[in-house]
């Protein structure tokens, strides 16, 4: 059987190219945003070539990054249906201290499969692209559209790497911006101002606008809300080198456990561990504090800083309360699985004990039911640690009694 | 009770219609003699593994249709195969799909169920002959249900994808680009339980199929299509609109079959001055009671919701469980949730349940396997319908009893009096109308947004660029300059309405009983007004709730656990306007045209259990509902109108409309639900006495207008009806007792009738 790439070549190469009056949209278009037509020629896209520079730190911390094609698109719709078709894609790339880019607009819905030719050619030429949801959006339809158009080579061409920023923006943004859409990171965070723009939810209307009025107008600010798009990809990303380069010592907007896995992620294990020991002096929320700890454990189990762990949740008993009772357990977690000390294990367990009596005498520890809870874990664990230091020292004394 | 058990089902079947009591009542009875098996070679060609499967199975040979439906098949014919339920269907389509699979791991079929319980049946069914035959077969349902890492998965690699019209026309088509493997190498796509297509549903799932073979078409595949269908008067014919191609019949079933009695009971006459007839519940009830005490597995179908409860409960009462045990008696119906209707299967199946009362749930394909008696109370509206009712009944060898027993309904009536009717008459067609307006143009913003359609394509009518131009100048299509229309607006079109007739949002049934609140059932919302209405009893597995609350903007109803001696039974008020005149006669004695149908629940009765006798009422305050549908209306001649003073009129109108509600489906062939009758004494629209007969579908599916062509033949039937009804002012037989139609009111009504002649 032929393959279905087969097929559809023999049908596309039947069909006929756009008619003239296709092409004077098309050259009308390429008139107005003073552009030029794609290498497909007749039946291709317009494509609208801008540039942006850079201020100097950005271009600095970009400058080592692998080179990367920023890229994102403005649809019909908001669904990945087989009926939305991409009418505007931008494409970004660093060039020293200028940010360049290339838009290819859509003259007419004829004009598609020359679009998509064109960005899969761009996007194939570098190893990496980089979007903002593009793992759940962009990329899926741009995929749904080669398919639609037979264009299985351009699929098979795209980059291997795709680096979708918006996991590490919620990672890193989500709590202290309250949201982590685009938006959010530019005015909280990169300090971007948008002024010549539309808002994301009229362009699908702007298109239609043109399309019914040929008159490309109403097209210019989802033009520039798409340079900005594919700008603040770059600009993110040269914080995230800044970051990742000890920024976060004095970012302001940052959720600090984020930061630490993503140094974890990237290798950073001591500065990860640095930032959490630092976060964690600073926390005031108790709920956070404990995720921080437990983190810092991980890793400094891990690093093989038994000490250093034990030390993390030992400030944290100091007061009589639920929270402490907790830090003990942990300790005894600690103690019995990373240093075999059952004994000392036991001793913290016991610890606890006290701690929940303490609390509780002290009205500290919030309701009944929560210290009751408290209790079964810490007497379950009390009973089962009990029964292996017996164990061990039955062991231990059947074993003297053999010598 | 159990002393006296008779040893056998056939004994037990024999004695009850020996029955002194029972006896009487039986107004025909008919056996279907046993037949054995015919059976055809194993086709040449197909794969070892699936023969030797099914020897490993006990199956020898092939039935003929099974058979012939292969052969027909693999020459590249669609065909829709018609054969009784049980008679081994299934292995139709199985056979080929299966073979095509075997030898080649791309070919790709898809299986379409009306619902997602068959779909679950069937996937098993496909499994287990799959793995028997040691085939590697990649398969699974796609619905609702299916969970989001199992989706994509199937998307890739199902080699047989098992879903329903809705999924098809929601999910699959829209997004077929994530699809394409599948529709690249379709080669089957099967459609069971055909006959449950026609009206609106069966319209809109042939427009779903169009837009199914668009997409096959530009991924260059060509499938066959293997429908499967109950008996109905057209298989072909349906099959044949449904799909636009054609088709080959295959009717010859060679599958064998037990004896079989199949009975008509009509219950006593309990007042033969008003003709009135006891209940068809309670002879029903004494049926099943005596049946099940015998030891014969029995299958109860009741018309509505609320007569499965209650017959539930009157089971229950009388044939109770040992103490400790489960009752084996079960209700059925939609609105149980899925875990309990699977229970109640299974209980079928191996033999715990000893009876099911039920709705029409039942009567397609779920395997509960065969059951030994089968009673339908009261006429289920179409004679396919009946057989397939009759049809749960049956074992392979052995007796079995189906029995219908008449409700007073006219139909009914007519068939007790007139069973060669039922025996010997063919079945019903099964009507659609796919070119219905407001489906088609639904169905072509979906298919527009599937791929942009060519000026010069062809989608149900020939005027389709018309309809393009339309729907470009709504603003949803853009014709560009290479004369195709593209999809050009934000909306997901294939969102934006549903291919049921029912509404989509359903009410939720919240028990508030016990410290937790918990989810017992829905009803869907144009049930809702009449089940859930505040103080209603809600009735659920035989248990009784009663309705505190009914949020209607949040759509949930809180319920508590009672047990009162009453259930509720809600009156719905109707009124109707014309919009539209499409066509009339010209004095415009009769017309049709488009209206605007409203109803509105306004007060309910409690009514005792046992007595039915009424012991109170109260109102109910739930917002009006509409729809536009197509009606046909016959106005009457002031000539005749005149003879008579306001309230021989009323009633004369209430006796013509129970008539036209009851003779025309007959002449339609559609079921009484499907239609509604209202008639005015002033209509606002006439001004003048109107009879009423719309859809009961917005939008319509034809049947108004097929009316309007046989109005003649309408009044004819409803004047004979009258004229040879032997009563002397009125039953509920003809227009209906003379407690509601007046003491001149049957007399009034033939003069009106042989007026409208």
């Amino acid at each position: 059987m032929r393959s279905l790439s087969d097929r559809l070549a023999t049908v596309r190469r039947g069909s006929a190219a756009p008619s003239r009056a296709v092409e004077d949209r098309a050259e009308r278009l390429a008139r107005w945003f003073d552009a030029r037509l794609s290498a497909e020629g007749r039946g291709g896209a317009v494509v609208i070539e801008r540039s942006l520079s850079l201020g100097a730190a950005d271009a600095d911390a970009l400058a080592g990054l692998p080179p990367a094609c920023y890229f994102d698109t403005e649809t019909t719709g908001l669904s990945t249906g087989a009926g939305t078709v991409i009418f505007l894609a931008g494409l970004g790339w660093v060039q020293g201290d200028v940010f360049v880019a290339r838009q290819y607009l859509l003259p007419d819905y004829p004009h598609e499969a020359g679009l998509l030719r064109g960005v899969c050619r761009e996007l194939g030429a570098l190893r990496r692209m980089v979007t903002y949801n593009g793992r759940s959006f962009d990329l899926p339809l741009l995929v749904a559209r080669l398919t639609m158009n037979g264009l299985f080579a351009e699929m098979a061409a795209l980059p291997q790497q795709h680096d979708d920023l918006l996991p590490l923006a919620r990672r890193l943004w989500r709590r202290p911006l309250g949201g982590a859409r685009l938006a959010h990171v530019e005015t909280g965070v990169l300090g971007v101002r948008r002024t010549s723009d539309c808002p994301g939810s009229e362009v699908p209307e702007r298109y239609f606008s043109y399309l019914r009025s040929g008159s490309p107008d109403a097209l210019a600010e989802v033009l520039d809300h798409n340079l900005q798009d594919i700008a603040s990809l770059a600009l993110i990303e040269a914080e995230l080198v800044r970051l990742r380069a000890g920024g976060w010592r004095q970012a302001g907007i940052l959720d600090r456990r984020g930061m630490a896995i993503d140094l974890l992620r990237s290798g950073a294990a001591d500065e990860a561990l640095e930032l959490l020991e630092d976060a964690i002096v600073a926390c005031t929320e108790p709920v956070e504090a404990v995720a921080l700890r437990r983190l810092a454990t991980r890793l400094l189990i891990k690093a093989g800083e038994v000490d250093r762990a034990e030390a993390l949740w030992r400030s944290g008993t100091q007061r009589a309360s639920l929270d402490a009772a907790a830090a003990w357990i942990e300790i005894a977690r600690i103690r019995e699985r990373h240093r075999s000390d059952l004994h000392g294990a036991l001793e913290a367990t016991r610890a606890a004990w006290r701690v929940l009596d303490l609390a509780f005498a002290l009205g500290r520890g919030g309701g009944m039911l929560s210290i009751g809870k408290m209790r079964l874990q810490v007497s379950s664990r009390r009973r089962r640690l009990t029964r292996r230091v017996d164990a061990a020292e039955r062991r231990a004394a059947r074993r003297l009694r053999v010598a | 009770m159990l002393v006296n058990r008779p040893a056998s089902v056939e004994d037990a079947i024999a004695a009850l219609l020996a029955d002194p009591a029972v006896e009487p009542l039986i107004a025909a009875h008919r056996v279907l003699e046993a037949q054995p098996p015919r059976h055809a070679p194993w086709p040449s060609t197909i794969d070892e593994r699936i023969v030797s499967a099914l020897r490993g199975r006990s199956v020898e040979a092939l039935y003929t249709h099974q058979a012939a439906s292969f052969a027909e098949t693999q020459a590249g014919r669609n065909v829709v195969v018609v054969t009784p339920t049980a008679s081994g269907k299934t292995l139709c389509y199985n056979l080929p799909v299966l073979d095509a699979v075997a030898r080649d791991p791309t070919a790709r079929a898809l299986y379409l169920f009306p619902t997602k319980a068959l779909a679950a049946d069937q996937l098993a069914e496909l499994r287990a002959l799959a793995d028997a035959a040691e085939i590697d077969l990649k398969t699974s349902t796609y619905d609702g249900d299916t969970p989001a890492n199992v989706r994509s998965v199937v998307r890739a690699a199902g080699q047989v994808v098992i879903t329903n019209p809705d999924m098809l026309h929601a999910a699959i088509l829209p997004h077929h680009t994530n699809w394409f493997k599948l529709f690249e190498n379709l080669r089957y796509v099967v459609i069971d339980e055909l006959h449950t297509y026609r009206g609106l549903f069966g319209s809109h799932v042939a427009n779903v199929i169009r837009r199914l073979r668009r997409i096959c078409r530009h991924y260059g595949a060509d499938p066959i299509f293997i429908c499967a269908s109950a008996t109905i008067a057209n298989p072909q014919d349906l099959a044949q609109r449904l799909i636009e191609a054609p088709v080959t019949l295959i009717d010859d079933n060679g599958a064998p079959r037990g004896r079989k009695h199949v009975v008509i009971v009509n219950p006593p006459v309990v007042n033969a001055q008003l003709g009135l007839r006891g209940s068809s519940l309670l002879t029903g009830q004494r049926l099943a009671q005596r049946l099940i005490a015998d030891g014969v597995q029995t299958i109860v179908f009741a018309r509505s919701r609320t007569s499965v409860e209650v017959l539930t409960t009157y089971l229950r009462e009388a044939l109770p469980a040992p103490p400790g045990h489960d009752s084996p008696i079960r209700g059925y119906r939609g609105g149980y949730l899925p875990n309990e209707r699977r229970a109640i299967e299974q209980g079928l199946r191996d033999g715990h349940v000893r009876g099911v009362v039920a709705t029409n749930a039942l009567e397609l394909g779920i395997d509960i396997g065969g059951l030994d008696a089968a009673i339908s109370v009261g006429y289920p509206g179409t004679i396919a319908s009946t057989w397939q009712q009759m049809g749960r009944s049956g074992r392979r060898n052995g007796a079995s009893l189906s029995v219908m027993v008449a409700s007073s309904a006219p139909i009914d009536q007519f068939l007790a009096a007139h069973p060669d009717y039922f025996f010997d008459h063919s079945p019903e067609h099964g009507l659609i109308n796919p070119d219905n307006l407001h489906l088609l143009l639904d169905h072509l913003k979906a298919s527009a947004f599937e791929l942009p359609v060519p000026a010069v394509e062809r989608f149900g009518l020939d005027e389709t660029a018309t309809l393009l131009d339309v729907l470009s100048e709504d603003g949803f299509l853009r014709r560009a300059d290479d004369d195709r229309y593209y999809w050009s607006h934000e909306n997901f079109p294939a969102s934006s309405f549903s291919l049921r007739s029912a509404a989509q949002e359903n009410v939720v049934i919240i028990d508030t009983t016990g410290d937790r609140h918990r989810v017992i059932g829905e009803v869907d919302l144009f049930a809702a007004p009449m089940q859930v209405h505040e103080q209603a009893i809600y009735i659920h597995e035989g248990a009784q709730f009663h309705v505190d609350r009914l949020d209607w903007d949040e759509r949930k109803a809180y319920v508590t656990r009672v047990d009162v001696d009453y259930y509720t039974d809600a009156d719905l008020g109707v009124t109707l306007k014309v919009l539209d005149v499409f066509d009339q006669t010209d004095t415009g004695a009769r017309a049709r045209g488009e209206v605007m149908v409203a109803w509105h629940a306004t007060l309910f009765k409690k009514i005792k259990f046992h007595t039915h006798e009424n012991v109170g009422w109260g109102p109910i305050n739930l917002p009006e509902q509409q729809m536009h549908t197509a009606a046909c209306w016959l106005v009457l001649p002031d000539a005749v109108v005149a003879r008579f003073d306001r309230d021989t009129l009323d009633g004369a109108l209430i006796g013509l409309a129970r008539l036209a509600r009851n003779t025309a489906p007959l002449l339609l062939m559609c079921d009484v639900r499907d239609l509604g009758v209202l008639s005015q004494a002033q209509a606002p629209f006439t001004g003048k006495p109107t009879l009423y007969l719309y859809d009961a579908v917005p939008g319509g599916v034809g049947l108004a207008e097929r009316l309007f062509g046989i109005a003649d033949e309408l009044v004819e039937a409803c004047r004979a009806a009258v004229r040879d009804c032997p009563c002397a002012d009125g039953c509920p037989s003809c227009v209906g007792p003379m407690l509601e139609v007046g003491e001149r009111g049957k007399a009034a009504c033939l003069e009106l009738l042989t007026a409208l002649a």
